[in-house]
């Protein structure tokens, strides 16, 4: 059922728009250094990955199938939006991981590390960014689908997720939420790998994650 | 299988009453659901496919009860067609089959054994391997009827299976509901009254939310009996004068002028005669006794 998820939640349009949005992405967003990769692209990513779940569900009601789906077992149910999740989630993160590359193909960052100014490695920086993407591009892609479905309309959950996107990437959400703010990652301190802190912002999106995934089964209950 | 629907009633939180109050009982066999637009068919079809909670009033399926606690066991017995409906566009139609019958839990070999008889009893055998969007919105409905055959149901709802399709995908589907209809109840809800004429024994006429005739076609068309009349006028502006007057069931426009068949409780004061009424004149004549 994995191939017909992939069909159904991924249709080529989106993975057009998607990927056009990277390469934007990469040739516009200027960075001089290599760690400012990561910075350039997590929040952009965030909203790529609100747009790109928001209908993870609700094109079943958009469709008019969510009918059909209220008479199957619940758990049937839950186990498509997974699998529809897991799928696009990973290509985000291919896109991702891609968009990593694609800075350096156009803008052609220097190094730090290679200029003995830095004791984190390019590659260390790269999985760093992997790992902290993988979190980011879950909380918001759920999030986008949890608002979604909570309000049946799409558009409401992105414009839901996009307020949150705003105040939580802001001067202000840096000084009021600090290490625990959704975009630690972009607010860390680059020049000081061994500061750690941003990490609690990544933990708590990963609670805030299991949070939504305990609250899926209600909402599809309820509201699919 | 029997369905019994008791002193139902559906309002919105626009405070819109679409079912009032209603009372109906729906045996084995093809049942039909006759109404204008917005009588209340597909509130009451929401309901009995757990879509919608109703207001106040009870439904009941072979004595379970609906309320949550009892949706699984009901929900696993429907099968249900709703009116619009865009099936996975990108998908196959075997594919598409095959997803939907996964999740409503048919076991995989049993559920491409039930898509191979479905698709050559609705002759899409040959389209099974063409994407949905490429398919005819006649064929289109045939898949969507075997989708919701998938689960094996014991209770089928179609809402307005015909509607927008030409004369013989019409028949096709009427002829498929027939075939399927065998030790099943089909709540079959349209507004074409030659559709229910076609293959029902049993229907229910609905207006504004409320049940005007439940029972059998030839009850309804024998209270039709002595009411339907045809009268010929000269031109069209003594055919318009007749229309204000009565309901009007047909109208022709013949060599003599105008042929006008129309339904009166009494023998209207013009030169005509009495015939003999058909499911529509019938439709015609409950729905005018109500307003």
């Amino acid at each position: 059922m994995m191939s017909i998820e992939r069909k159904i939640s991924l249709p080529a349009y989106k993975l057009v728009y998607a990927f056009c949005f990277v390469v934007i992405l990469s040739m516009i967003r200027g960075i001089s250094l290599s760690c400012e990769i990561g910075v350039a692209m997590e929040a952009p990513m965030a909203v790529l990955a609100m747009v790109f779940c928001a209908d993870t569900y609700t094109q079943e009601i958009i469709s008019k199938r969510s009918e059909i789906h209220r008479l199957y077992p619940l758990k049937r149910r839950l186990r498509s939006i997974v699998l529809r999740m897991v799928v696009q989630e990973i290509v985000l993160f291919l896109f991702s991981a891609a968009g990593y590359g694609m800075f350096f193909l156009f803008q052609n960052p220097q190094s730090l590390y290679k200029a003995g100014q830095s004791s984190e490695s390019e590659l260390h920086m790269f999985l760093t960014f992997l790992a902290a993407m993988v979190v980011t591009l879950w909380f918001w892609g759920m999030l986008s689908n949890i608002l979604s479905c909570l309000s049946r309309n799409m558009w409401a959950g992105i414009g839901c997720c996009f307020v949150l996107w705003l105040v939580t990437n802001s001067s202000f959400g840096e000084k009021i939420l600090g290490s625990w703010n959704l975009f630690s990652y972009t607010f860390r301190n680059i020049t000081d790998s061994g500061d750690i802190r941003w990490l609690c912002g990544k933990v708590l999106c990963l609670i805030l994650c299991i949070l939504m995934a305990l609250l899926m089964p209600k909402l599809i209950k309820k509201r699919g | 299988m029997n369905i019994k629907v008791n002193d139902l009633t559906v309002t919105f939180k626009n405070k819109v009453t679409a079912i009032n109050h209603a009372n109906l009982e729906i045996p084995n066999g093809i049942f039909g659901l006759l109404g204008e637009n917005g009588a209340g068919k597909t509130t009451l079809m929401r309901v009995l496919t757990t879509v919608l909670s109703p207001t106040s009033g009870t439904v009941s399926m072979d004595g379970i009860l609906y309320c949550e606690g009892n949706y699984p066991i009901i929900q696993h017995r429907i099968g249900y067609l709703p009116q619009e409906i865009d099936l996975y566009p990108g998908l196959t139609v075997q594919e598409c089959l095959e997803y939907m019958g996964d999740l409503a839990g048919v076991p995989k070999d049993e559920c491409r054994k039930r898509i191979q008889y479905y698709l050559e009893e609705t002759s899409l055998t040959e389209h099974r391997n063409k994407k949905m969007k490429q398919l005819s919105g006649g064929m289109k409905r045939r898949v969507g009827l075997v989708q919701a055959l998938m689960n094996e149901p014991k209770f089928l709802i179609v809402d307005e299976p015909t509607t927008g399709l030409d004369p013989e995908e019409r028949i096709r589907i009427r002829n498929l509901l027939v075939d399927f209809s065998e030790n099943r109840t089909v709540l079959f809800s349209t507004h074409v009254v030659e559709d229910l004429a076609a293959v029902c024994n049993q229907l229910a006429v609905m207006k504004k939310g409320k049940f005007l005739y439940a029972g059998s076609m030839k009850e309804l068309v024998r209270k039709a009996k002595g009411h339907v009349w045809i009268c010929q006028v000269r031109d069209e502006v003594q055919a318009r004068e007749v229309e204000k007057k009565y309901h009007i069931s047909s109208k022709q426009l013949s060599e003599d002028g105008v042929q006008i068949r129309l339904i009166s409780e009494k023998m209207p004061n013009i030169d005509c005669v009495p015939v003999e009424p058909t499911l529509e004149d019938a439709y015609i004549y409950i729905s005018g006794q109500s307003t």
